[in-house]
């Protein structure tokens, strides 16, 4: 069992790396992150040698690790097959040998092997003598089989949710958090290191609790060795050891019970719901209504404009407490509204087969240009709500409150610009997309790198280009009165970006018009 | 019965090499409930695309009760009602928001439009499932809500792909009603099928499409001349039977 589970695995990653250019190219670059990391984690925990804080770093280390193990899987349910036992059920399996050959199956591939060899780091960073030696291989092992058998007891138990299209929802919004600590690391933490505010001593409290979860016990059981106390670190790693039985046993009931479980996932709850809204506003108000339950429903939309937020914050974060706040914030204003023209730059081929829905209905420019701005309408009542809040939160901050007024109106402006260039877009360079396994987001079909690159970056430049009077209009008018200012430049942009968005809601009905069965092919093959 | 509702007129469209469809020509009266038969492959979805304004033709004519679809796209769309054959749906809304959303879609004022998919939901035995996401509706349930869309403005010609592709019998029972009583009514369908059976209890007219050409077209009686409409197609088409000589082990007298 074991050699044929750990075969399939092989097979699986095999057959995935034959499918497409694409997949080759993901598989060929995981692989290499993977060696990276490795070499990373190895060099970092290595590198620890001598230093006060190692015991407490290495605890840390390895908690992320489990913490990782915990996480993506729930992300990548579905991109591996043997991850949920609805897959082997049909087979005369029994349940022990089939545990045991999972978790050989989950321990095979790059990233487990690029895991195993980052943590023997501790050799070098941690462990002294022989006696610390022998306890840091011990101890790396048991941590990769507690994270090994924590994944499988988490994806099994969560299975039936995660095959539901409630639990994949649920699944697609942990980028966000993941995403967000991802920013921290990248902006937040070198920034914070370099003004000494994070220190290894800051570990330190962590450690006190940290020492006595799974991973903690690991690391400690090395350094306890590695400093004369060889018996309390027999007892962590005994007391890992049971952990790791205990979560086993877990495991194997629940897999006993899933493999003979019901799928339940087309027994969804109801939603809350009587009518659409806008009843009384013609097309343009049946569109918006669509989409603004769409918004409200579709994950991509929820981890869209968390993102957004995600990323200004992160990206203007550092300029707030400094006498350049004005431009951190302006640029927050346009960044955000670049935003809204980069994801919406191809409305008709992220709404995939569907569109097909509204194609047999609509035709001419008139309908055509309810339909875009009926789009507009629903993105409108979030995204100026969303980053009105956003600016005067960060204006805050800067402690000049004011200051959001003419953020706000600058973003106004690009709101209307990134509208008008994401409807311009999603017709003249519209490409299929699809969902993948392990993405939360559609991604393009393989084929259309140039379409993506050109609505990104046209979005980028083209709303920097067309805010920029606003900008300009912000900086010239600096000696008048605030009473004056304010008002005039939040109506004037708000004017603006409305005029924008109205010529773009013109022109992509004006260039749709005659191309909607080449849209529709293009929505069809979108695979949602 | 009127004058014709469906007419196509020397129908083609290649992808690349390969001819999807070779040259139709069909015309199917007001008030038929008409069959478009052939095996996977024939062509049948690129001419019901076509014949709904979503592919453009490389060559040919339609017209939907005198309407040029090419020419007058947005007169011809009103005139029809369609149900793909992958059903194409928002299915982040529930039952009862696609149907009034479609009649919406369709002009229809919101009120009018919530009434007629109240009254939808329950001819399609749907009321109990009106308030769940279309994305978790099983295949019958999918295909009832997107004939429901497809009839909410009460079009005058209703185009199906496959509508009773992967349907259990009671819902197709509740699917082939309507449709009759819609023909009933003087209105005009045309779906695209490969289950003979089904054509044979609900047809009036049937044509057999294989590689892109009609190769018969009338009344049912017309087509299958005296044998099974089945076995007429099978004659027409071809036997493509392999009997497996291969799998002499297969079977329980095989040890």
């Amino acid at each position: 069992m074991v050699g044929l589970l750990v075969r399939l695995k092989l097979r699986l990653l095999r057959n995935a790396l034959k499918s497409s250019r694409q997949a080759r190219v993901s598989f060929i670059l995981s692989t290499v992150v993977a060696g990276i990391v490795a070499i990373g984690v190895f060099a970092s925990l290595a590198a620890l040698r001598d230093q006060d804080a190692a015991v407490e770093l290495t605890t840390v280390t390895f908690t992320t690790f489990a913490f990782g193990w915990l996480i993506l899987p729930l992300l990548v349910f579905g991109l591996d097959g043997t991850l949920d036992p609805s897959t082997l059920a049909l087979y005369p399996l029994r349940t022990r040998p089939l545990a045991i050959g999972l978790i050989a199956a989950s321990a095979s591939g790059a990233w487990p092997l690029a895991n195993v060899l980052g943590l023997l780091g501790v050799l070098i960073g941690l462990a002294r003598g022989g006696l610390g030696l022998l306890f840091a291989v011990v101890a790396v092992v048991l941590q990769v089989l507690f994270c090994i058998v924590l994944a499988r007891f988490v994806t099994t138990s969560l299975a039936g949710l995660l095959r539901s299209r409630r639990g994949k929802d649920l699944a697609a919004l942990l980028i966000l958090p993941i995403f967000a600590l991802y920013e921290a690391f990248v902006q937040v933490v070198p920034r914070m290191t370099a003004e000494g505010k994070l220190t290894a001593k800051s570990f330190g409290g962590i450690d006190a609790w940290m020492r006595w979860t799974p991973p903690g016990l690991a690391a400690h059981a090395i350094h306890d060795a590695s400093t004369g106390h060889p018996l309390t670190g027999l007892l962590r790693l005994l007391l890992l050891a049971a952990i790791i039985v205990l979560l086993g046993a877990l495991w194997i009931r629940e897999l006993a019970h899933a493999l003979v479980t019901v799928d339940t996932t087309t027994q969804a709850a109801s939603v809350n719901s009587t009518a659409l809204p806008f009843a009384n506003r013609g097309l343009v108000g049946t569109i918006a209504a669509r989409s603004w339950v769409y918004q409200r429903r579709e994950p991509g939309a929820k981890i869209f404009w968390g993102l957004i937020v995600i990323i200004v914050v992160a990206s203007s974060a550092s300029t707030l407490r400094t006498p350049a706040y004005m431009g951190g914030l302006i640029g927050a204003a346009g960044f955000a509204a670049a935003f809204i023209g980069i994801f919406n730059g191809d409305a008709i081929g992220q709404a995939g087969p569907a569109f097909g829905f509204d194609a047999v209905a609509l035709h001419g420019r008139k309908p055509l240009r309810a339909y875009f701005a009926g789009m507009n309408v629903a993105m409108a009542l979030i995204a100026v709500p969303l980053f009105a809040v956003l600016l005067f939160v960060m204006a805050a901050v800067a402690k000049h409150p004011s200051a959001g007024f003419l953020a706000l109106a600058v973003n106004l402006a690009g709101i209307g610009a990134g509208m008008a260039l994401g409807d311009i877009f999603s017709v003249i360079l519209p490409y299929p997309v699809e969902k993948r396994p392990g993405s939360p987001t559609p991604k393009a079909v393989e084929g259309y790198r140039l379409q993506v690159l050109g609505a990104t970056f046209g979005s980028l430049i083209g709303t920097a280009i067309l805010a920029a009077p606003v900008i300009v209009a912000v900086v010239l008018t600096g000696h008048v009165s605030a009473v004056v200012r304010m008002p005039a430049l939040l109506i004037a942009g708000a004017a603006y970006g409305l005029v924008l968005a109205t010529i773009g809601v013109r022109l992509a009905a004006r260039l749709a018009e005659d191309r909607i069965p080449e849209l529709t092919e293009i929505a069809l093959r979108s695979k949602l | 019965m009127g004058g014709v509702a469906i007419s196509v007129e020397g129908l083609r469209k290649s992808f690349g090499e390969k001819e999807a469809v070779a040259g139709i020509d069909l015309a199917i009266a007001a008030g038929s409930f008409a069959g478009l038969v052939g095996p996977n492959g024939a062509g049948k979805t690129t001419s019901l695309s076509m014949m709904t304004g979503l592919l453009r033709p490389d060559l040919g004519r339609i017209r939907i009760n005198g309407v040029d679809v090419w020419a007058d796209p947005a007169a011809a769309k009103a005139l029809i009602g369609v149900v793909p054959a992958e059903a194409r749906l928002f299915e982040r809304l529930s039952g009862e928001e696609l149907l009034e959303y479609a009649g919406r879609l369709r002009g229809i004022p919101a009120a009018e439009a919530r009434q007629r998919a109240a009254q939808l939901l329950d001819v399609l035995d749907l009321v109990p499932d009106a308030k769940r996401l279309v994305a978790d509706y099983s295949t019958g349930m999918r295909k009832k809500v997107a004939l429901g869309s497809a009839l909410i403005h009460n079009p005058s010609v209703l185009f199906l792909d496959e509508p009773l592709e992967g349907v259990d019998p009671v819902s197709a029972d509740v699917i082939r009603r309507l449709l009759t009583r819609f023909v009933g009514s003087g209105s005009t369908v045309l779906f695209s099928s490969h289950v003979m059976e089904l054509v044979e209890q609900v047809c009036d007219h049937v044509s057999i499409i294989d590689k892109g050409r009609i190769v018969a077209g009338g009344t049912i009686d017309e087509v299958r001349g005296g044998r099974s409409l089945h076995q007429a197609f099978i004659d027409l088409v071809g036997s493509r039977a392999n009997d497996g000589e291969g799998l002499s082990w297969l079977g329980s007298s095989s040890d």
